[in-house]
């Protein structure tokens, strides 16, 4: 009796441990469930469609790698691609240029710390649609802010139209972004900054380093994983970007500030090629992928430091 | 409590014989904003007087064709569309359309509908398409400002050179008060307004069945240098460089422009929203003399396979009775039934009867490319008309434009 139970229990063991597991998956399925629904689905439909000629109306081919060649020859991408890589590293730097002494300002608790948190962060829960909405009112030449405002204050002979060159028109998105975007980026790395011990910097001050030598020894090197999350957060909104230039500037002035996924959308929506706006997207999510690695690569955690 | 059961299942029998007396049925129709005036007018109208109903849906211009071919690809399209005309050969070619063949022909006034609609809305000997709304373009001048500079406020420009002195005039005024307007940024805008103005004086952008981009002419260079003037000598507000066409009519309907390019939808939308604007309408006039216009407007398209064709020829039927037609014209469409037109303008405004005349002899443009040519935001047409009009180097821009537009043309499958 004793030695059946004894043999028993390991198999019980092993049995219940068989049970958890399920359990556990049981657990993750309703996640699970969401990525493949809502994007392993997708994707393999999307990478499917990008083997076709698929209009939006009407029948449908098998055409192989038909639409990668086109690829290979379709200039427009490629330089509304460039485009996009140029748009990412500006607006990139100019995020975290603004965002960084915003986050160094509202780190530590001083009077009126929550309201200018609060100020800050207030853009970014505005959709990028209606951001776009409201700042293609405030660029608009004759009805707008920016420039009225300052032909009436007397600043300007004539009234300057914002949108209709290359420069200031890219500028204003600049400035869109960062004020919609910067608030957002202070708060991830004021949590970063925030979980800086106290203790080193105070350790650093009683050996003699200054403000400077602290901030590229101690803060800048313990905040590696959340400027690698900042980083990675926006450049992959950057390389995605479409509402702001749909909705204020239409790609304009003179098509210049076309972007990949703009591109992407007129292929598959205004000139109805689906299949190859599929594969578009496919070249665009391998960029993407790639990048993102590279840049996990360059703020890995360095050997021996824990 | 039994009391209570016994009145819901009165109440559910009484509900349920009334739906079935009723069994209206509900068709779902899309417009493009361009109709937003007398489209509601219309479909209120017939909902009216009949027993089925009609559900209508307005769509921005811009977005109309995409919504349709997304809605069409998942399943969702309206039961009939009333469709920029331009677009039927390329809709019916892709097989989304329903073949109105049959009943087209059937109808006793088939012969006098308007033969442009009639050309874009057939493919292949088939009739997909047939006439719902009709515009032409023509030339628009606010009278009450005409004679504040001191012309004569009857008489609007007949030519180029007339144009620009003119709007030259007009904008002495001085204050907000500009001479000249267009959308110079918005390719659908400038091919209805620009190009009847290169048709009138001879020349031409595509060649007749859409094979060849003939954008390198004199006519075009010509035109291009009267817009450029104008904007060089400051008539034209700063906002136009960058309109993608939302103040197509706006920016004429607020009373500071002299002369703008429109169309014959600006009669009724003036007359019923902005009834305190005194305007004319005249050709949109050749370089020398005589005139052109872009005969445009929609053609009524009904989705492949819809199960609501019934209300939807009924709906149709209504619109080309003389109620009908005459609703339309109220509220700025032209009629589109010629052996009833002049009986739908009789009692309304005379100014009706230049933009009558400009539709007969108006010119459509064929193509089943025409949205990558000339209405994509993006496509070469809107570039180069922004560039020959506001930028520096207008025969790189034409070039370029030839160019690209010649390869999406070769590119296009052949259909």
């Amino acid at each position: 009796m004793t030695t059946i139970a004894a043999a028993t229990a390991p198999l019980r063991a092993r049995k219940l441990a068989g049970r958890r597991q399920w359990i556990g998956l049981l657990y993750v399925a309703p996640a699970v469930a969401l990525v493949v629904v809502f994007f392993l689905i997708p994707l393999g439909m999307t990478a499917w469609m990008s083997l076709h000629n698929w209009p939006l109306m009407g029948e449908h081919f098998y055409i192989g790698l038909g639409n990668y060649v086109a690829i290979l020859r379709d200039t427009r991408f490629w330089n509304a691609l460039r485009f996009t890589a140029y748009y990412t590293v500006i607006v990139t730097i100019a995020i975290f240029v603004v965002a960084f002494p915003l986050a160094l300002f509202v780190e530590r608790p001083r009077p009126l710390t929550n309201l200018y948190r609060t100020m800050f962060f207030m853009p970014a829960v505005v959709g990028f649609a209606s951001a776009s909405l409201l700042w293609s009112w405030l660029l608009n030449v004759d009805s707008g802010l920016f420039s009225p405002a300052a032909y009436d204050l007397g600043l300007i002979d004539r009234k300057f139209n914002l949108l209709a060159t290359f420069q200031p028109a890219f500028w204003s998105i600049i400035a869109m972004v960062v004020w919609k975007v910067a608030g957002f980026t202070m708060i991830i790395l004021m949590a970063g900054l925030q979980s800086i011990p106290q203790d080193l910097q105070e350790a650093a001050v009683i050996d003699g380093a200054g403000p400077f030598a602290r901030f590229r020894a101690i803060t800048l090197p313990l905040m590696r994983r959340t400027l690698a999350l900042a980083l990675i957060l926006s450049v992959a909104g950057s390389i995605l970007a479409f509402d702001q230039f749909y909705i204020i500037l239409r790609g304009g002035p003179r098509n210049q500030t076309l972007t990949a996924v703009y591109w992407i959308f007129n292929q598959s929506f205004v000139s109805f090629k689906l299949g190859y706006g599929a594969a578009l997207s496919m070249v665009l999510l391998v960029v993407l992928v790639a990048l993102s690695l590279v840049q996990l690569w360059l703020l890995r955690k360095p050997e021996g430091l824990d | 409590m039994r009391n209570l059961i016994a009145k819901l299942a009165l109440a559910a029998v009484v509900l349920g014989s009334s739906l079935g007396i009723a069994a209206a049925e509900t068709a779902n129709i899309w417009v493009r904003a361009d109709g937003s005036n007398f489209m509601p007018r219309i479909v209120d109208a017939y909902n009216k007087a009949h027993t089925n109903q009609v559900k209508l849906d307005i769509i921005p211009n811009a977005e109309i064709i995409p919504k349709y071919g997304a809605a069409a690809a998942g399943g969702t399209a309206p039961d009939a569309l009333s469709l920029d005309l331009i677009y039927t050969p390329s809709f019916a070619a892709a097989g989304q359309l329903e073949d109105i063949t049959d009943w087209a022909k059937s109808l006793p006034y088939f012969s006098s509908l308007s033969p442009a609609h009639v050309k874009t809305g057939t493919y292949k000997d088939h009739i997909y398409g047939l006439p719902f709304s009709a515009d032409a373009s023509v030339l628009i001048w606010n009278k009450k400002l005409f004679k504040q500079a001191g012309l004569d406020p009857e008489k609007g420009p007949a030519n180029w050179a007339e144009i620009a002195a003119d709007a030259e005039k007009v904008n002495a005024l001085g204050g907000n008060i500009k001479g000249f307007y267009f959308s110079g940024n918005c390719g659908g805008c400038n091919i209805f307004t620009f190009t009847p103005l290169i048709w009138a004086s001879g020349g031409d952008i595509l060649s007749e069945d859409g094979s060849k981009a003939t954008l390198d002419s004199p006519q075009l260079r010509g035109a291009i240098d009267l817009y450029r003037s104008m904007v060089k000598k400051d008539l034209v507000p700063a906002g136009a460089q960058t309109d993608t066409g939302a103040n197509f009519f706006a920016a004429f309907a607020a009373g500071n422009i002299g002369i703008s390019p429109s169309g014959a939808f600006a009669i009724g939308a003036l007359n019923t929203q902005y009834p305190d604007i005194d305007y004319g309408v005249t050709f949109l006039p050749g370089k020398d003399s005589g005139w052109s216009s872009f005969a445009g407007g929609d053609n009524f398209v009904v989705t492949k396979g819809t199960t609501k064709l019934a209300v939807v020829k009924e709906f149709l039927d209504f619109a080309y009775s003389l109620e009908g037609q005459t609703i339309l014209a109220k509220y700025g469409s032209l009629p589109v039934r010629g052996d009833i037109a002049k009986d739908a303008l009789k009692d309304l405004d005379p100014r009706y009867q230049i933009a009558a005349e400009a539709m007969a002899k108006g010119r459509t443009p064929y193509s089943v490319v025409f949205n990558d040519l000339i209405n994509s935001a993006n496509g070469p047409w809107t570039q180069m008309i922004n560039e020959v009009f506001f930028g520096d180097d207008v025969d790189g821009a034409i070039a370029n434009a030839q160019e690209t537009m010649q390869s999406i043309i070769d590119q296009a499958p052949q259909k």
